[in-house]
């Protein structure tokens, strides 16, 4: 059944599908499967030229003409961007020298939020300690060692400098000095809190913030 | 003409039918138990071959090389004997096909999850394995082309032309991307690195994709559909210019998975563009498909088996425009690393590759057991509750795929990201994750439901093992005749046609992979890259082989909201040593190349890593990632050491002459020194343990480049 002669048709006439009208292969008979004669559909060639055509262009633009930046140059212009948005930022007002704990809540608030994206990895959830020290208790690593009271901006010098060889790196790239003084005014609002798994005492002992 | 008789083997097309079943469901169960664990990371159980980077890879490649694959070979061993008039040309190549095609399934099953993996996506398998899939493969391929040799039938149909452009691209892809130097008896190293290997990788990942799940299942198509719905192909001339366009176009889009990476651009534009020339050839399978149903669809709406056909071809087409728009540089800046990504992947696994498989297994059990259908209300219950399980697999993940986009390069006023912390964004696609593992159980409980249905079917009906036909013999034709036509002429001449094939798909391999010989020159030099410390080099392969891969990707891609988050952007000259290169293609997890840098806002020390691989949920409680408790009890396999650098010294990476000798004096010095360092923090680790090495590997990650800065800190 399968072997009719290749170009011709039976009685020379073409064989028509009933329910399409469209004109069978001669020949192509495969374990009963037939196939029609049909053209390649119009939409369906313009849609392919019109990919060739868009993949031309896209060659040219970016590799011949160089229309469009290519990805170091995009980036380089990303930044741009966003450094012309930057300098708008209002820069805020910080003196080191009278630097002190925050209290308002709106700057603990912010202090927190600053200490949960980034502090918390280390030194616990509740600022109980886990790789870096504990929070909660009166003990400090990095106090001035010829008096009882342990300051702020002995604190800050940590977050600004790090402690490379602990692991703790320096913070002052990403932070700004009123966000490192807000979230060092949060973590000693931790002190007494005697939350769970605390960190055993590191460094010396002081009396009081000041 | 006098008639010839001969026999249709069914017996091993229903050897191949049972193996698919079996491991569809292993597959899909994996892919569920996969699914649970992105939720829930006690489902990695703490046991080194439960974890999720085992285990995915056995997913993919159990779902990918034994459900699809068995899924081929069922419906080609059908088909092919019937469209050629012909009983297969050897028995014996027939049948070690089938047996060591599962028994590769069964060794990939056991490796993988012992962790031997050469660490490169879908090509996980390592050299021993490797051999066996050649030689299987040309055993297929040899019976395939000398059964031709044998037909009854002047011409080739379409169907058999896809099964030829899959035999010798898969073998070309096969060997091209697996050639590697084995340092033991189970491991190797390939011959690339880094961006060299990252181009063959995908030269061969995406093209297994294209010819793995894609043309020969265009082979099924075009056997299965027009034989359920007995009506007659819409358009041979269609049929040739989509199925050569096809082949020939599909190979050279593999650098769309490596947009905005550090691979030369032209690689990356001429993976769009030919992405984009891919569109029409795609739908040209569809509409033959299609439209190969007019003046049949009143019996799609009774007969399941059609139905899974239309949801099929219809899933092929969306995954076939989906595809090529993610190919798009900025639509892939948005995808690429996200689960979009892995939706679009569903969609055309679930969809085209599952239904087509199942719509194939409804229509052949019957026939080969001579009798009904057992129950055509449970395929059909099948078929609803897998096409609402593709929509509980998908809509969600494309949801989370934009979601994480979005926060991810989301910045604040001030110039900073509002998400800095990864898992802030890993929370917010829970929901999502959730509603997959539904999706996914959907669609295994619908696969279960077939399994019942064919049971039953087979134990009502009588197996026809050899199934008696004839024919006349074939009268040979020698060259073209007049108004033949040169590719109805090409059509009996099978060989002559596979010549053909693999010239149409070495053109474009070959514009794509030489240059990457010769890409030495092509990748500028950076003289602070420096070779791996043997305990870095020991720790990357504990990296590679727990699989770390399948969630942490190592390219930092040059946007703002990447530098930002992960430090500066990856340059091609890091990776010269890297073999593997571990860039990876999901983020599950934050990228750790900068991981190392001392002044980058992702640098932890030693002590951090420590707790974490013990305990990943102890340092963030919402993490997902696994336990790794037993690196601290296994211990660095230094006997491995001296093979490993002569292995990479071959490859030219840069040790001294005779370091293989000394190289375990300066691992255990490096070991020590990190072991001390935790002492201090009281963590209590002899240095000769798996996660010393694997804390070296990190702490060095994207750190040469980087030199003078940390050095200026370390003052
Ligand atoms: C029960 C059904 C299935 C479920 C629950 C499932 C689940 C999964 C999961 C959870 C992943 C990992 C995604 C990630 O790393 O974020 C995955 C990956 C993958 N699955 Fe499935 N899967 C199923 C069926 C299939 C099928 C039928 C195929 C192929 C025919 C398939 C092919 C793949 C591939 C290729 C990947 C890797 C994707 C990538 O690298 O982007 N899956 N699957
Ligand atoms: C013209 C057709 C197609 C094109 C151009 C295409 C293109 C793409 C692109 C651009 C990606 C994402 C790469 C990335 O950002 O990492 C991708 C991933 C993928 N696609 Fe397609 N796709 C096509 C059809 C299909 C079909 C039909 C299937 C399945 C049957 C499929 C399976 C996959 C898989 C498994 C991946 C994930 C690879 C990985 O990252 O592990 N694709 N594809």
């Amino acid at each position: 059944m399968s072997n009719t002669d290749e170009n011709k048709l039976p009685h020379g006439e073409p064989e028509i599908d009933e329910l399409t009208n469209d004109r069978y292969l001669g020949g192509h008979e495969y374990d009963g499967i037939r196939e029609l004669d049909n053209k390649l559909p119009a939409w369906w060639l313009y849609l392919f030229y019109i990919t060739i055509i868009f993949a031309l262009v896209y060659l040219v633009g970016y590799h011949l003409a160089e229309w469009w930046p290519l990805q170091d140059d995009e980036y380089n212009n990303e930044l741009a961007a966003a450094a012309v948005v930057e300098k708008k930022a209002p820069v805020e007002a910080f003196d080191f020298e009278s630097m002190a704990p925050m209290v308002a809540e709106a700057d603990l608030a912010a202090g927190k939020e600053t200490y949960d994206k980034i502090c918390v990895t280390c030194h616990g959830k509740a600022g109980e300690g886990l790789v870096g020290p504990n929070f909660t208790d009166m003990y400090w690593i990095h106090g001035d060692s010829t008096n009882n009271k342990i300051s702020i901006k002995e604190m800050y010098n940590v977050v600004i400098n790090g402690v490379i060889e602990k692991g703790m790196i320096s913070y002052k790239d990403q932070l700004s000095p009123v966000q490192i003084q807000q979230v060092l005014s949060f973590i000693i609002t931790l002190q007494g809190t005697n939350p769970p798994n605390a960190k055993a005492p590191q460094g010396r002992k002081y009396d009081t913030f000041g | 003409m006098e008639l010839q008789k001969f026999y249709y083997d069914n017996k091993i097309v229903k050897m191949f039918a049972y193996a698919t079943l079996f491991w569809g469901i292993v597959g899909m169960l994996v892919g569920v138990l996969v699914a649970i664990q992105l939720v829930y990371p006690s489902f990695n159980f703490n046991f080194a071959f439960t974890t999720f980077g085992r285990v995915r890879p056995v997913h993919t490649n159990a779902i990918i090389f034994a459900f699809v694959g068995n899924g081929i070979f069922t419906g080609y061993y059908y088909s092919i004997q019937r469209l050629l008039k012909t009983s297969m040309a050897s028995k014996w190549m027939t049948y070690t096909h089938f047996w060591g095609w599962q028994s590769i399934i069964v060794l990939a099953a056991v490796t993988l999850l012992a962790g031997y993996t050469t660490g490169k996506e879908y090509a996980e398998l390592e050299w021993p394995i490797d051999i066996l899939i050649a030689i299987i493969w040309v055993i297929f391929g040899w019976n395939m082309m000398w059964t031709m040799l044998k037909r009854r039938v002047k011409h080739i149909y379409v169907a058999i032309w896809f099964y030829i452009a899959t035999f010798v691209t898969v073998a070309v892809l096969h060997i091209g991307n697996s050639i590697e130097i084995p340092w033991s008896f189970l491991k190797s190293y390939p011959v690339y690195a880094g961006v060299q290997d990252a181009l063959v990788q995908w030269w061969y990942g995406h093209n297994a994709v294209a010819f793995f799940l894609t043309t020969p299942y265009l082979g099924l198509m075009y056997y299965f559909m027009p034989k359920a719905a007995n009506r007659p192909v819409y358009s041979y001339k269609l049929s040739i210019v989509h199925f050569w366009a096809l082949i020939f176009l599909y190979i050279w889009a593999g650098p769309h998975h490596l947009l905005y990476q550090s691979v030369p651009n032209w690689a990356q534009s001429l993976g769009t563009v030919f992405s984009i020339m891919l569109i029409a050839p795609s739908w040209g399978g569809m509409i033959n498909g299609l439209l190969t149903l007019r003046g049949a669809w009143d019996k799609v709406r009774e007969d399941p088996v059609l139905k899974f056909f239309v949801v099929a071809v219809t899933a092929y087409g969306m995954s076939t425009f989906e595809g090529p728009m993610l190919s798009l540089k900025n639509i892939n800046a948005i995808s690429h690393f996200t689960n979009w990504t892995v939706g679009h992947v569903h969609i055309g696994a679930l969809g085209w590759n599952g239904f087509l498989t199942f719509g194939m297994v409804y229509w052949l059990f019957p026939r080969m057991f001579s009798t009904k259908l057992y129950s055509v209300k449970l395929a059909n219950l099948h078929f609803w509750m897998g096409t609402l399980a593709m929509l509980f697999y998908s809509i969600p993940l494309y949801w989370a795929g934009w979601t994480e986009a979005s926060m991810f390069k989301q910045f604040n006023d001030a110039g900073e990201l509002v998400y800095p912390n990864f898992l802030q964004v890993v929370e917010q696609i829970m929901p999502m994750y959730m509603m997959r593992i539904f999706g996914g159980t959907l669609y295994f409980l619908g696969a279960i439901l077939m399994v019942y249905n064919i049971a039953k079917t087979v134990k009502a009906g009588s197996f026809v093992a050899m199934e008696a036909a004839e024919a006349p013999a074939l009268v040979k034709e020698g060259s073209m005749k007049e108004g033949e036509g040169f590719h109805r002429f090409l059509e009996r001449k099978p060989i002559r046609f596979m010549i053909l094939a693999i010239i149409a798909i070495l053109i474009g391999g070959l514009v794509e992979v030489v240059p990457t010989y010769l890409i030495k020159s092509n990748i500028p030099t950076i003289s602070s890259v420096k070779p791996y410390t043997p305990l870095e080099l020991q720790g990357r392969d504990i990296y590679i082989k727990e699989g770390c891969y399948n969630c942490h990707s190592q390219m930092i891609r040059p946007f703002r909201s990447e530098t930002e988050r992960y430090g500066e952007y990856s340059k091609a000259g890091e990776y010269v040593y890297d073999h593997p290169f571990q860039w990876g293609s999901k983020r599950t997890g934050p990228d750790l190349w900068r991981e190392g840098v001392k002044t980058s806002r992702n640098y932890k020390p030693d002590a951090w890593h420590y707790n974490h691989f013990m305990d990943p949920q102890k340092m963030n409680a919402t993490s997902i990632m696994p336990k790794y408790s037993w690196l601290a009890d296994y211990e660095i396999d230094i006997n491995s050491t001296p093979a490993k650098i002569r292995v990479m010294q071959t490859l030219g990476v840069p040790y001294p002459e005779g370091y293989d000798k000394i190289a375990n004096d300066d691992l255990k010095a490096q070991a020590e020194k990190i072991a001390a360092g935790l002492k201090e923090q009281g963590i209590n680790v002899e240095s000769n343990k798996q996660v010393i090495a694997l804390i070296a590997y990190i702490q060095r990650l994207g750190t040469d480049i980087t030199n003078s800065t940390e050095t200026a800190d370390n003052k």
